[in-house]
C-alpha cells in the first residue's frame, strides 16, 4: 500500500517550502510598497491565500482525490499538454534553482566575498539531488528535522524588545507609500509555495485533510511573518525600513553575544535548511511534471533538471539580477498558483458534463 | 563507478575546500578597532584607525598600530593606509567610530554611508564625537588606562550604564534620522591633558552638529528622555547662596510620562512628567533628614531644582531647533496622518508650549 503524507508532514512541509528567501527582504518590501504599519497587509495577505487554498481545496473534492495529471489528460490530450508539461518543468527548475543561487549570492556577500559561489550552488545542488530523489516522503520528513532546526530562531525576536518601541510604529496605516501591482505581488513572493499542495494530492487521503494542512501552515507562515515584520517596524522605523537591503540580515547582525562577532553568518546559516526544502519541492514539482513527458528513471529526470538549473544559474551573476529573475518568475508563478487551481475546476466541470452526457 | 562512500568524501572535501580560497590569517590581518574621520577645509577627510597589535615580543597591554590618512573618504583612506602596513587592514572587530566636531558641522552622515553598508561593520558600532581633533585624539597614547581605542569604548560604556551620556550606534543614529518624530544625538567627548572626558551629549538637527547638552546636565537630559534605572546626581541647592547646602543622590529610578494636547487654536502642549526615587549618598546642609517633614521638605526643594533646570535644557533644545526627545514621535502619534504632513514639524517645535514637572522621592537616606 502507498504510504500516505500525515496532516502534520503536510503542514511543516508547506510552512518550509513558503519560507523562502524573501523573508531577508520581507519587511523592507512591506515598508516600501505599503508604507507606515505595513507588517498590517500581511493580515491581507494571509486571505488572499487562504481563498486560493480554498481553490485548491476545490480541486480536490471535485476531482475525488484524482491527481491534477488525471484531470488534465482526461480532459486535454496528451500531445496539447506535453508543451504545457516541459513550461512547467523549465519554470519550477528555474524557480528552484535561482532560490538557491540567491542564498548562494547572499552568503557570498556577507561571508566569503571572493569565493566562487557556483562551487557552492554546485555543492547545494549535490545535496539537493539526494533529496529530491528520496521522494516526497523522504523530504517530508527532513522538512520536519530542518524546521526543528530553524523555528527557534523566533525566540531571538526576544533580543529585539529593548530597542522596539510602540511609538516609532505611528498610528498611521498605510501611508507614506505608492501602491502597485508590482510591489503587491512582490510582497506575495512571500507566500509562494503552498500551490504545491495540488501536487500532494495522490499522496494524501481524507485522513491527511490536504486543504486545512496547508491553511494551518499557511497560517504558520503569517504568523512567523508577522511578528518578525511587527518587530522590525518598530525597531527600525517604516523610513529606515525603505533603505535597508536585507533587514533580517541587519538584524541578525545586531544580534551580538561576548563572545563572538558576525552572528548574521552564523545564523543565516541555518536558513539553508529553509531554502534546501524551497528549491528541493519546487524541483520535485518540475520532476513530477518531468515523469508525465518522459517514462525515463525518475533518478535521470532529476539529475537533467538539476543539471539544467545549475547550467542555468551560471547567467545570473549577482544578487541584484537573480533579484530580478527571481522576482519575474515569482510574478508568474503567482498567477499560475490561481490560474492552475481554476482551470483544473473548469476541467472538472467539463469532464463532468461530458460524463453525463455520456450517459 | 565511484561509490557513495567516495562521492560523500568528495563531496565533504568541495565544502571544505571552497573555504580555503577567503582565508584570513590571523597573523597577517589587522583588525581596526577604532576608525576616526575630520574634516579638512579641502573637502577630503583625515581618517585615522588604531589597530591592536598582539605580538608576543611587545608586553605592554597598549601595543597598537596607528595610522593617518587624507583622502576623499574612508574606504579610499583604508586602501592608502595599507600601503603603509604589512597587514591586510580589515574592518569586522571595528567597535568605535570617531568623528571629529568639524566634520559633525558639516557631513557626518555622507561618511557613515560605509559603516552601514560595509556588511562586515557591525549596526552596533559606536558613533561618539570629538570635541576638537578626532585624529589626534586617537594618536594621544594615555598612560595610565588601556590603549586609547579601546579606553573610549569602555569609557562610554561605563558612563552610558549611569545615563549620564546616551549610546549612539550606527544603528540609533540611522533610525533617529530617517524617523521625522525625532533628532539624533551622540556622545561628545575630548581631550583633557592626562586622559580623556565626557564633554556631554551632541545634538543634531538630522544629520548637522548644532550644539550639546553640557555633561553636568545630561542625567537631566535622561529624565526627560524616558525611563532608566540607576543614575547618579549632584545638586548644589545653594548656588549663588552664601549657605553650603549640597547633596548627592544616587540608585535614582525613573520613569516619564508624556502628554500631547491640541487646544483651539492649534496650539500644541507637550506635558512631561517624571516621577524618579533616589537614595542620598551625601548631604551637607542644615535639615535634619530623620524628621520626615524635613524630608519632604528637601523633595521639594531639589525637585524645582531639578525641574528648573530641565527647562533650561528644553529652552535650549528648542532655540537650536532639535527635537532630541522626540517629543515628535508623540505629536505625531496623537495626529492624523494628513495633519502631520501639513504641520511641518521642524519649523513649528520651536514655539510649542512644553510644561515639564520632575517629582523626586527620596527612598532612603543611608546610615545616618
Amino acid at each position: 500500500m502507498q504510504e500516505k503524507l500525515s496532516q502534520f508532514h503536510v503542514i511543516i512541509l508547506l510552512f518550509m517550502t513558503q519560507s523562502g528567501m524573501v523573508i531577508f527582504t520581507l519587511p523592507r518590501l512591506l515598508a516600501q510598497h505599503f508604507g507606515t504599519n505595513g507588517w498590517l497587509a500581511i493580515l491581507i495577505f494571509t486571505a488572499i491565500i487562504s481563498i486560493n487554498i480554498l481553490l485548491i481545496s476545490a480541486v480536490y473534492r471535485l476531482g475525488k482525490g484524482k491527481s491534477i495529471f488525471e484531470i488534465m489528460e482526461d480532459a486535454i490530450p496528451k500531445i496539447i499538454l506535453v508543451p504545457f508539461y516541459f513550461l512547467i518543468v523549465i519554470f519550477w527548475s528555474l524557480l528552484g534553482c535561482l532560490v538557491a543561487k540567491q542564498y548562494v549570492l547572499v552568503f557570498q556577500m556577507i561571508a566569503f566575498p571572493t569565493m566562487n559561489p557556483m562551487l557552492f550552488k554546485l555543492v547545494f545542488d549535490v545535496l539537493l539531488y539526494f533529496l529530491i530523489i528520496k521522494g516526497i516522503y523522504n523530504i517530508s520528513k527532513a522538512a520536519f528535522v530542518f524546521f526543528g532546526a530553524i523555528i527557534w530562531m523566533i525566540v531571538l525576536l526576544i533580543y529585539f524588545f529593548n530597542d522596539f518601541q510602540w511609538s516609532r510604529l505611528t498610528p498611521f496605516i498605510f501611508q507614506d507609500s505608492v501602491f502597485s501591482i508590482r510591489g503587491f505581488l512582490d510582497v506575495y513572493s512571500a507566500f509562494l509555495g503552498f500551490e504545491l499542495c495540488l501536487l500532494l494530492i495522490p499522496y494524501s487521503n481524507n485522513k491527511t485533510k490536504l486543504a486545512r494542512a496547508a491553511l494551518i501552515g499557511n497560517l504558520l507562515v503569517s504568523f512567523n511573518y508577522i511578528s518578525l515584520a511587527l518587530i522590525a517596524f518598530g525597531f527600525y522605523g517604516h523610513a529606515y525600513l525603505k533603505n535597508l537591503q536585507f533587514p533580517l540580515l541587519s538584524m541578525f547582525a545586531y544580534i551580538q553575544l561576548p563572545f563572538i562577532q558576525g552572528t548574521e553568518i552564523l545564523f543565516y546559516a541555518f536558513f539553508m535548511f529553509s531554502i534546501i526544502i524551497t528549491s528541493a519541492m519546487y524541483m520535485w514539482g518540475a520532476k513530477e511534471f518531468g515523469r508525465r513527458i518522459f517514462s525515463v528513471n525518475e533518478k535521470i529526470i532529476v539529475s537533467s533538471i538539476i543539471l539544467l538549473s545549475l547550467c542555468t544559474s551560471f547567467f545570473p551573476k549577482t544578487i541584484g539580477d537573480t533579484e530580478q529573475w527571481l522576482m519575474h518568475l515569482s510574478y508568474m508563478q503567482s498567477i499560475l498558483a490561481i490560474a492552475l487551481p481554476l482551470g483544473l475546476i473548469l476541467l472538472l466541470f467539463i469532464n463532468g458534463k461530458r460524463v453525463r452526457s455520456s450517459d | 563507478m565511484i561509490n557513495k562512500h567516495k562521492l560523500a568524501g568528495i563531496l565533504a572535501a568541495l565544502v571544505l575546500v571552497s573555504g580555503c580560497e577567503d582565508s584570513r590569517i590571523l597573523e597577517t590581518t589587522g583588525f581596526i578597532h577604532s576608525a576616526s574621520y575630520d574634516w579638512l577645509p579641502n573637502g577630503n577627510i583625515n581618517y585615522a584607525v588604531s589597530v591592536p597589535v598582539a605580538n608576543p615580543d611587545i608586553k605592554t597591554s597598549s601595543a597598537r598600530l596607528f595610522l593617518q590618512t587624507e583622502a576623499v573618504s574612508g574606504k579610499a583612506a583604508r586602501i592608502k593606509l595599507s600601503r603603509h602596513s604589512n597587514l591586510l587592514l580589515v574592518s569586522g572587530q571595528l567597535r568605535t567610530a570617531l568623528f571629529g566636531i568639524n566634520l559633525a558641522k558639516n557631513d557626518i552622515w555622507t561618511n557613515m554611508d560605509t559603516l552601514m553598508r560595509d556588511p562586515t561593520i557591525s549596526e552596533k558600532v559606536k558613533v561618539v564625537i570629538v570635541n576638537g581633533n578626532a585624529g589626534s585624539l586617537l594618536s594621544r597614547n594615555f598612560p595610565a588606562y588601556p590603549r586609547t581605542g579601546k579606553y573610549i569604548d569602555r569609557l562610554i560604556d561605563k558612563e552610558a550604564a549611569g545615563h549620564t551620556i546616551p549610546v549612539t550606534t550606527i544603528y540609533s543614529f540611522a533610525r533617529d534620522y530617517y524617523d521625522d518624530g525625532i533628532d539624533p544625538i551622540a556622545p561628545i567627548i575630548k581631550d583633557a591633558g592626562d586622559n580623556i572626558v565626557i564633554d556631554g551629549i551632541a545634538l543634531f538637527s538630522h544629520d548637522k552638529y548644532v550644539g550639546k547638552i553640557y555633561a553636568k546636565n545630561a542625567i537631566i537630559f535622561s529624565l526627560l528622555q524616558g525611563d532608566f534605572k540607576q543614575g547618579e546626581l549632584s545638586i548644589n541647592l545653594s548656588e549663588g547662596k552664601d549657605t553650603n547646602n549640597s547633596i548627592m543622590i544616587s540608585a535614582i529610578n525613573s520613569s516619564r510620562k508624556l502628554h500631547v494636547k491640541h487646544d483651539n487654536y492649534g496650539q500644541i502642549q507637550v506635558n512631561i512628567q517624571v516621577n524618579a526615587t533616589a537614595s542620598i549618598l551625601e548631604y551637607r546642609g542644615s535639615l535634619e533628614l530623620n524628621d520626615n517633614n524635613q524630608i519632604k521638605k528637601l523633595e521639594k526643594e531639589m525637585s524645582e531644582h531639578i525641574t528648573q533646570r530641565a527647562e533650561q535644557i528644553l529652552q535650549v533644545l528648542q532655540k537650536k531647533k532639535v527635537d532630541s526627545l522626540g517629543l515628535g514621535k508623540h505629536v505625531r502619534n496623537s495626529m492624523t496622518y494628513r495633519a502631520w504632513k501639513q504641520l511641518d514639524w521642524k519649523s513649528k517645535y520651536p514655539d510649542i508650549k512644553i510644561q515639564c514637572s520632575i517629582n523626586l522621592k527620596i527612598r532612603e537616606h543611608g546610615f545616618i
